[in-house]
C-alpha cells in the first residue's frame, strides 16, 4: 500500500520548491502566484511507497479560482492520507486560516512552518510546540530553500499516516454557530463518516453550492436547516459565510499572540523600499519602459549587444544551414540514399529544412525565456501586471495580458503559453485570441520581403506592421468584449505581490528550460508532421493521370489547390498570375510564417545562393511586376493577422482544452484578417483609384461601417454579472 | 468610511466593511481582508492600489478596491 501525501498551502509559500527537494525533481518554481495550475505527483526521495502530490497554491478551500477547484476536490473527493500544510512563517496569520480549514477535512494533517530561516534572521519567534497543541495537529520548522528539516517533516507525515491518527480541529466557532452545525450534522450527515462531517457541516452552513449539489439534500432538509442559519445570521447580524471566516482569523489573531514574537513591527522592508520606487505613480511606466527594452534589446534587437539575434541568426544560417544538413549528406550517402530519391528529398527538403526553419529560433527563445525568468524570479513580473492592468482594462484585457503579448513579439507559441497564469477564464481566452495578431519573429522576413520590393524598402512598413498588430488586439479586445460570451469587465484584479529577492541561478535555468523544452517538442511533432504532409504537396502532381514527382512546382498538388480556392482571396486584390502563388504562399505559411518568402523563392524559380529569409533582395523585382503597392499591402495585412503557424494553433488548441474555442479562435482571426485586408485592399483602391468600384468596394465599406459600429457602440453591463452594491 | 481608494498613502486604516459578489468577497476575506483588519496603501496607480494586509502586499484593482471600505 501506498501513502499518498498532499503538499497543499498558500500561493507562493514555498510548496513546489519543497516537492523538489523531497521528490528530487526539477520542477520550475515560479516566483508568482499561480505558477502550479494542474496538481504534479513525484515519489519521496528514497521511498518508492510514498507518493508526494504538488497541489497549486490556493488562499482557502472555497473555489473562487480554478486552482482551488483543482485542489479541493482533490483534496475532498481523493482524500490523501496525509496533508503537509506549507506555512509561510513570515506571515502566518494569513497561512493558518487555510490550516483552520484543512483540519477540518478529517484528514492528518502535518504543519511545515516555511521560511524559518528568514523568520530567525528578522529576529521573531515561533514556538512551533505550543502553536502543535493549539491547532491539534504536528508542526515543525523547515527552510525548503535550504532543505533543512523537510524530509524529518516528509517523516513525520508518513508516521502519522501509518499510525492512521486522524487530526481533529481545535478550533470552535460561537455558541450558535456551533449548534446550527450540530444540527446539521444530526439532521443531514448520518451518512457521511463521522470524521468528515465536520467539514461539510460547516460548508453547508456557509451555502456553498457545490457542496450541497454534491451531497444531493432534499428541499425538506435544506429548509429545515436554513432556518438555523438564518437565526445565526440574525443574532449575530452577519451573513453565514462572513461569520464563518471572521471567526477563523480572531481563532487565529488569538493563536498568533500566544505563540509569536514580532521584533521589528513597522519597519520597512527592503521590499517595501524597492515597491516605494518601481511601482511609483510617476516612475514605475519609465522604469517599466527601460526594463523592457533592455529585454528587447538583449533577445530580439538588431544590435551587438543582441545575444538573441545573433545565436538564432547562426543556428539558422550554420546549424539548420550547413552542420545539419551536411550531417544528414553523410548518414544519407553512407546508407546509399540516392541524392535525387524521394527519401533523399522528404529528409532534407522536407523534414530537415521545415524543422529546421523553426528550431533555428529556439535559441533566440531561449534567451528571452532565460530574460523573463530572472523578472519573474526577481519579482518584478507580478509588478508589471500591476504596472499595465489599467492600461489594458481600458480594452477588456487584465494586466496580465501584457506578458503573453511580450512574449508574442518574439515567437506566438510561448506567447499563448504564457496566458496560463490568466486566471480568469474570459481574461485568458479574450488573450489566446488576440496574442497572435502581435507580429512575431517569423513574420519579419514577409515584411522584409514586400517593404524591400514594392515599398523602397522604407523602414515605415515594419512599423505599420506593428502599428497593425496592436491595433488589431486593441479593436478585437474593444470589440469582442461587448459580446456575450465575453460580456463583463475583465476580472478584478487581485495578486499576491511576492517579496523580492535575488534570483536563483538553478530556477531560472530550470524554467528557462521547460518553456524552451516544450517549444521544441512541439516542433517534433506538429510541425514534423506539416513539414512532410507540404513537402510532398509541394513536390508531387498528377502528370498524365498519374501521381508523380514534378520538377515545375506550377504543376504540383499545391498549386491545384492553390488554384481551385484561389477565388477566395479575389476581392483582397489576389489577381491574375500571382493569385494561386499568393494563396498557396499564404497556406505555406501555415507551417512557420518565414515559409511565405521562401515559398516566393521557389515560385520565381530562384536559384541563387542568398538565403531568402535573410535578403529577399533577389526576387525583388519579380514580385514587383506580380504586385501592385496595394495588393502587397494586402497580402502583408493578411499574413500578419490570419491564422498563425501550425504551432502555435496547437498551442490555442492545447490552452483552450476545448474544440469548440479553438476553431472559434482560429476563425475569427482569419475573418478579421480577411476583413482589415479587404478594407485596405478595396477602400485604399477606390481612393487612389487603381481599383474599380464594385460589390466588393460596397462589402468593404459595410465592414468598415461594421466595425466602428462595433467599436464605438456603448456597452452594456450585462445583468447576471454585475456585483450586488456595497451592504450597508 | 470611504473606499480603500481614497485612504492616503502610508495610512493605517481598518476595514469596517466589504461589499461586492460573495465570491468575489469570499476570495478577498480568504487573503485576509475582512473587516477589522488593519491595512496600509503603498502605492496608488491611477486608481488600482497596492496594500499591506496580514503582512503582505497585495495588488488590487480599483474595481475591488472601490469595494472595500475603511
Amino acid at each position: 500500500m501506498s501513502i499518498q501525501i498532499a503538499l497543499a498551502g498558500n500561493p507562493n509559500c514555498g510548496k513546489t520548491t519543497l516537492f523538489n527537494a523531497l521528490t528530487g525533481s526539477a520542477q520550475f518554481v515560479g516566483n508568482w502566484p499561480g505558477v502550479t495550475v494542474e496538481k504534479k505527483e513525484g515519489r519521496l526521495k528514497g521511498r518508492k511507497d510514498v507518493v508526494i502530490m504538488d497541489l497549486p497554491g490556493i488562499y482557502s478551500l472555497s473555489p473562487y479560482t480554478l486552482e482551488e477547484v483543482v485542489a479541493r476536490n482533490y483534496l475532498v473527493q481523493e482524500r490523501p492520507d496525509v496533508i503537509l500544510n506549507i506555512v509561510d512563517g513570515t506571515n502566518l496569520e494569513r497561512n493558518l486560516y487555510l490550516t483552520t480549514q484543512l483540519t477540518e477535512l478529517g484528514i492528518p494533517v502535518v504543519v511545515a512552518v516555511n521560511m524559518m530561516d528568514v523568520v530567525r534572521r528578522r529576529g521573531d519567534k515561533i514556538h512551533t510546540e505550543q502553536l502543535s497543541k493549539i491547532l491539534g495537529c504536528e508542526v515543525c520548522e523547515i527552510s525548503a530553500l535550504k532543505g533543512t528539516g523537510v524530509m524529518e517533516a516528509a517523516q513525520k507525515a508518513v508516521d502519522i499516516a501509518q499510525s492512521g491518527e486522524k487530526t481533529i480541529p481545535m478550533h470552535t466557532f460561537s455558541g450558535s454557530v456551533e449548534h446550527a452545525l450540530a444540527h446539521i450534522e444530526e439532521r443531514l450527515l448520518h451518512s457521511v463518516p463521522e470524521e468528515q462531517q465536520r467539514w461539510y457541516a460547516i460548508k453547508i452552513f456557509e451555502r456553498d453550492t457545490k457542496v450541497r449539489e454534491q451531497l444531493k439534500l432534499s428541499e425538506a432538509d435544506l429548509q429545515h436547516v436554513e432556518a438555523d442559519i438564518a437565526a445565526c445570521e440574525k443574532e449575530l447580524d452577519d451573513n453565514a459565510e462572513s461569520i464563518i471566516t471572521g471567526e477563523r482569523y480572531d481563532w487565529i489573531a488569538s493563536i498568533i499572540r500566544g505563540c509569536c514574537q514580532k521584533k521589528n513591527r513597522g519597519v520597512l522592508s527592503t521590499s517595501d523600499k524597492i515597491d516605494k520606487i518601481v511601482t511609483n505613480r510617476i516612475l514605475a511606466l519609465p522604469i517599466f519602459v527601460v526594463v523592457m527594452a533592455l529585454v528587447y534589446a538583449i533577445a530580439m534587437g538588431g544590435w551587438s549587444v543582441s545575444i538573441g539575434t545573433r545565436a538564432t541568426d547562426w543556428a539558422n544560417d550554420v546549424l539548420f544551414g550547413e552542420w545539419v544538413p551536411g550531417w544528414f549528406d553523410a548518414i544519407l550517402s553512407a546508407l546509399h540514399v540516392a541524392e535525387g530519391s524521394w527519401l533523399y528529398g522528404l529528409i532534407q527538403d522536407g523534414i530537415v529544412a521545415g524543422v529546421g526553419a523553426v528550431l533555428g529560433f529556439v535559441p533566440q527563445m531561449l534567451v528571452l525565456f532565460f530574460l523573463l525568468c530572472i523578472l519573474e524570479d526577481v519579482g518584478y513580473m507580478a509588478r508589471i501586471a500591476f504596472i499595465m492592468d489599467r492600461i489594458f482594462r481600458r480594452f477588456g484585457l487584465s494586466g496580465k495580458s501584457f506578458i503573453p503579448m511580450l512574449v508574442a513579439t518574439g515567437c506566438g507559441v510561448p506567447g499563448i503559453m504564457a496566458s496560463r497564469t490568466i486566471e480568469q477564464d474570459r481574461d485568458r481566452k479574450m488573450t489566446i485570441m488576440t496574442t497572435g495578431f502581435i507580429p512575431c519573429g517569423a513574420k519579419m522576413p514577409i515584411i522584409g520581403l514586400f517593404a524591400g520590393a514594392l515599398f523602397g524598402n522604407s523602414a515605415w512598413v515594419a512599423t505599420s506592421a506593428y502599428f497593425i498588430g496592436v491595433a488589431a488586439v486593441i479593436i478585437s479586445g474593444v470589440m469582442l468584449k461587448k459580446f456575450k460570451v465575453f460580456a463583463g469587465e475583465p476580472a478584478p484584479f487581485v495578486m499576491e505581490l511576492p517579496a523580492y529577492h535575488i534570483p536563483s541561478g538553478s530556477n531560472v535555468l530550470r524554467g528557462t528550460w521547460e518553456r524552451g523544452w516544450s517549444f521544441i517538442k512541439r516542433a517534433g511533432t506538429v510541425i514534423l508532421l506539416s513539414s512532410i504532409v507540404l513537402w510532398f504537396l509541394q513536390g508531387y502532381g498528377i502528370v498524365d493521370g498519374s501521381l508523380q514527382a514534378v520538377a515545375d512546382n506550377n504543376d504540383s498538388l499545391l498549386a491545384v489547390i492553390g488554384n481551385a480556392v484561389a477565388w477566395i482571396f479575389y476581392p483582397l486584390g489576389w489577381v491574375g498570375d500571382m493569385a494561386w502563388k499568393a494563396t498557396v504562399a499564404t497556406f505555406t505559411g501555415l507551417i512557420a510564417k518565414e515559409e511565405v518568402v521562401n515559398f516566393f523563392g521557389i515560385a520565381y524559380h530562384y536559384a541563387g545562393d542568398v538565403d531568402l529569409m535573410e535578403d529577399s533582395s533577389p526576387i525583388w523585382a519579380l514580385v514587383a511586376a506580380d504586385f501592385t503597392a496595394l495588393s502587397a499591402y494586402s497580402f502583408m495585412i493578411f499574413n500578419l493577422l490570419c491564422a498563425p503557424c501550425f504551432a502555435a494553433m496547437g498551442a490555442i488548441k492545447r490552452e483552450m482544452n476545448n474544440p469548440k474555442w479553438t476553431l472559434a479562435a482560429i476563425g475569427y482571426m482569419c475573418g478579421f484578417a480577411y476583413a482589415a485586408a479587404l478594407m485596405v485592399y478595396q477602400i485604399g483602391g477606390l481612393i487612389t483609384g487603381t481599383v474599380a468600384f464594385s460589390i466588393w468596394t460596397v462589402v468593404a465599406l459595410a465592414l468598415f461601417a461594421l466595425l466602428v459600429f462595433l467599436v464605438v457602440r456603448p456597452y452594456r453591463e450585462s445583468g447576471q454579472l454585475r456585483d450586488i452594491p456595497v451592504r450597508v | 468610511m470611504m473606499p480603500l481608494t481614497l485612504a492616503g498613502l502610508g495610512e493605517e486604516r481598518y476595514i469596517k466593511q466589504i461589499g461586492g459578489r460573495t465570491e468575489t468577497r469570499q476570495f478577498l476575506e480568504s487573503m485576509g481582508f475582512v473587516t477589522g483588519t488593519m491595512v496600509k496603501v503603498l502605492s496608488e496607480m491611477s486608481g488600482n492600489v497596492i496594500v499591506q494586509v496580514k503582512d503582505t502586499r497585495v495588488a488590487i484593482s480599483k474595481e475591488m478596491a472601490l469595494k472595500i471600505m475603511v
